[in-house]
C-alpha cells in the first residue's frame, strides 16, 4: 500500500513528520533543513550508511534518530 | 617522527588529547584545541534538536585534528555499541572511546559492560579505546580482546583532583602492551606531567582546560606539561631516598676537627 501518492508519516527524534512518497533519508534531511549538517541517521534501530542516504526510502511508521557530533570529553 | 605515540599503528606527535565539552563558546574550544597542539579530540554523539539547529561543533575544529567519538550517555554495553555503529555508519572514524557509565554521581565506568562492549566492537572492526577504572586485571582482559589502548581515570570526571589512583596506574604502565592514556580527573598541568613521568603514554584533558579562566592559555600550559613529563620519563628520574644526599661538599672551608 506504499504506492504513489500515499502519504508517509515517520517519526524523527520522537516527533511525527509527514513526508511525500519516495522520500529518502537524504531528501528528508534536506526538508528538515539539515542538508548542510554532518548528520548520523538511525532507522528503526539500525544505523544507515552515509553512502546509502540517497537510496534509503522511508516507509510509513519508520522511526528515525538523527544525530551528529556534539561537544564532549 | 621522534618518540611518537603509536595507537593501532597510527603515529601521533602529541601526547595530549583534549575533549570538546564544557567550553563557554565554540570559539574558545577552537582556540584551546589549537593551543594544545593536540591531533585528536573527543566528541560525543547527540540527537539534533530539530527546533534549534545551531552550528555544529565540527565546524569549529581546526584542520588536521581527528575526531575520537565517544559513547557518552551509554549506561550499558548495548547502548555503547549502538552509538559506535551509528557514528561509523554516518561517516565518523571507526576509532571509538568506549565509555559505559551507569553511575551519574561519580561517573565511574562499568567494567563488565565495558569489556562486553569492547569485545563486540573489536569484532566489528572498531579501534577501541575503553575508559576504565585503573584496574590492571581488567587492562589485561581488554588487551586480550584487542583494544588499541586503555584509558584509566586519575580521579572522577571533572573533579580536578589529580592522580588519586596512582599506584594502580603504575602497575598498568608496568605491564602495558597497548598505550595507557590517563583520562579524567586531571585538574592541573602538574597532574598531567606526573602521569607522563610515571610512564603513561598520553593524557586526555577536558574540564581543566575548558573551565579555566583562559582556556587557550591553559591548553598551552598542559601542552608544555605533557612535553616536560614525557621528556623527564625518557631522561630517567632518580630514585627517591629517605635521607639527604648533599649536592655540595659538606666540608666547606671550616675545619671541623
Amino acid at each position: 500500500m506504499s504506492g504513489e501518492g500515499v502519504a508517509v508519516t515517520v517519526t524523527v527524534n520522537g516527533r511525527e513528520q509527514a513526508t511525500g512518497p519516495g522520500e529518502t533519508v537524504e531528501s528528508l534531511l534536506e526538508h528538515l533543513g539539515l542538508g548542510a549538517q554532518f548528520a548520523l541517521v538511525e532507522r528503526n534501530g539500525e544505523p544507515v550508511e552515509r553512502a546509502r542516504y540517497g537510496e534509503t526510502r522511508l516507509e510509513d511508521g519508520d522511526r528515525l534518530v538523527v544525530a551528529r557530533p556534539v561537544a564532549g570529553g | 617522527m621522534d618518540d611518537p605515540l603509536v595507537i593501532a599503528g597510527r603515529e601521533l606527535r602529541s601526547r595530549l588529547i583534549t575533549g570538546t565539552g564544557k567550553y563557554g563558546s565554540p570559539e574558545a574550544m577552537r582556540d584551546a584545541v589549537i593551543a594544545s597542539g593536540c591531533e585528536l579530540v573527543t566528541v560525543a554523539v547527540g540527537r539534533i534538536d530539530l527546533d534549534h539547529v545551531d552550528e555544529a561543533i565540527t565546524d569549529y575544529l581546526p584542520e588536521g585534528v581527528s575526531l575520537l567519538p565517544n559513547t557518552a550517555g551509554s549506561a550499558s554495553a548495548e547502548e555503547a555499541v549502538r552509538i559506535a555503529r551509528l557514528a561509523r555508519a554516518g561517516g565518523l572514524p571507526d576509532w571509538i572511546k568506549l565509555e559505559v557509565i551507569p553511575d551519574p554521581r561519580y561517573l565511574l565506568p562499568d567494567p563488565v559492560g565495558t569489556l562486553e562492549a569492547a569485545e563486540r566492537l573489536v569484532d566489528e572492526g572498531f579501534t577501541v579505546l575503553p575508559y576504565v577504572l585503573p584496574d590492571p586485571v581488567l587492562q589485561k582482559r581488554l588487551e586480550s580482546v584487542g583494544c588499541a589502548a586503555v584509558m584509566p581515570l586519575a580521579s572522577p570526571i571533572g573533579s580536578g583532583r589529580g592522580l588519586k589512583l596512582r599506584h594502580a596506574i603504575e602497575i598498568m604502565v608496568e605491564q602495558a602492551e597497548v598505550p595507557v592514556i590517563v583520562d579524567a580527573g586531571l585538574g592541573a598541568p602538574s597532574h598531567a606531567a606526573e602521569c607522563l613521568e610515571l610512564g603513561a603514554d598520553a593524557v586526555l584533558v577536558n574540564t581543566a582546560i575548558a573551565r579555566a579562566d583562559d582556556p587557550a592559555a591553559m591548553a598551552h600550559a598542559f601542552r608544555l606539561a605533557v612535553e616536560a613529563g614525557r621528556a623527564a620519563r625518557l631522561a630517567g628520574l632518580i630514585e627517591e631516598r629517605e635521607t639527604a644526599e648533599p649536592s655540595s661538599p659538606l666540608g666547606g672551608l671550616a675545619a671541623r676537627s
